[in-house]
């Protein structure tokens, strides 16, 4: 565990007859990739740098940048619905790991995050979704610089 | 598309286990019903298509773009 609360995943070398490393697996896909299962998680950047990203294991040109939300949004407090949470496996909210996607544009202030859908991982399984937080009036462009 | 004609009250079965009942028809707008297993996600077309959109636009970013993360911080608290 780190300092800001994300596994680090590295994929290492696989080599005939070892087991696959370690995915996190969405098995809806996302919207928008419903066929982007499998992804590695990775920290990106010096110690200071809250992102990470999401890298597909199925297609290497297939990747996102994500960030634990209470990074920049201390307020964001999104509700799972139940039937969200069963199909994660998720009895507790201790078990989730929330991110959030970022999209960047052509400068540092064109970054946003997307808190209408934030990706929801079991922090035991690794199994993941995208979630759909509808009727809690959240954006899916909400501005990180000066947010 | 599968086109059907139902009234208020009348349902349609997809599957063994999604069935949609319509509730409601009132001038140009329909109250529906949807019983489905926890495991079918349920999502009003646009919200999902917002997120379609929103997702595309932020894939798979290049190489400069990834370098604009390391000036991007949370603001000190206050």
């Amino acid at each position: 565990m780190n300092g800001a609360g994300l596994p680090v995943m590295t994929a290492p070398a696989v080599e005939d007859g070892e087991p696959a490393p370690p995915a996190v697996t969405f098995g809806d896909g996302l919207p928008g990739f419903p066929a982007a299962r499998r992804f590695s998680l990775e920290r990106w950047g010096g110690d200071d740098s809250p992102f990470s990203v999401l890298q597909s294991l199925d297609d290497e040109a297939l990747r996102f940048v994500v960030v634990p939300p209470d990074t920049f949004f201390p307020d964001y407090a999104p509700v799972l619905d139940d039937g969200d949470a069963d199909r994660l496996g998720l009895a507790e909210p201790e078990d989730a790991i929330v991110l959030v996607v970022v999209s960047l544009g052509e400068r540092v202030e064109d970054a946003t995050a997307n808190l209408l859908g934030p990706v929801v991982v079991n922090r035991h399984t690794l199994a993941a979704a995208q979630v759909v937080l509808s009727g809690q009036d959240l954006p899916a462009r909400r501005r990180l610089v000066n947010a | 598309m599968l086109v059907l004609t139902r009234s208020a009250k009348q349902s349609i079965v997809i599957g063994t286990d999604v069935v949609v009942t319509i509730l409601e028809v009132r001038g140009d707008q329909v109250r529906i019903g949807i019983s489905a297993p926890r495991s079918v996600s349920v999502h009003r077309e646009e919200v999902f298509a917002e997120l379609e959109a929103a997702n595309k636009a932020a894939a798979s970013p290049g190489a400069a773009a990834l370098r604009q993360l390391d000036g991007i911080r949370p603001a000190a608290p206050r």
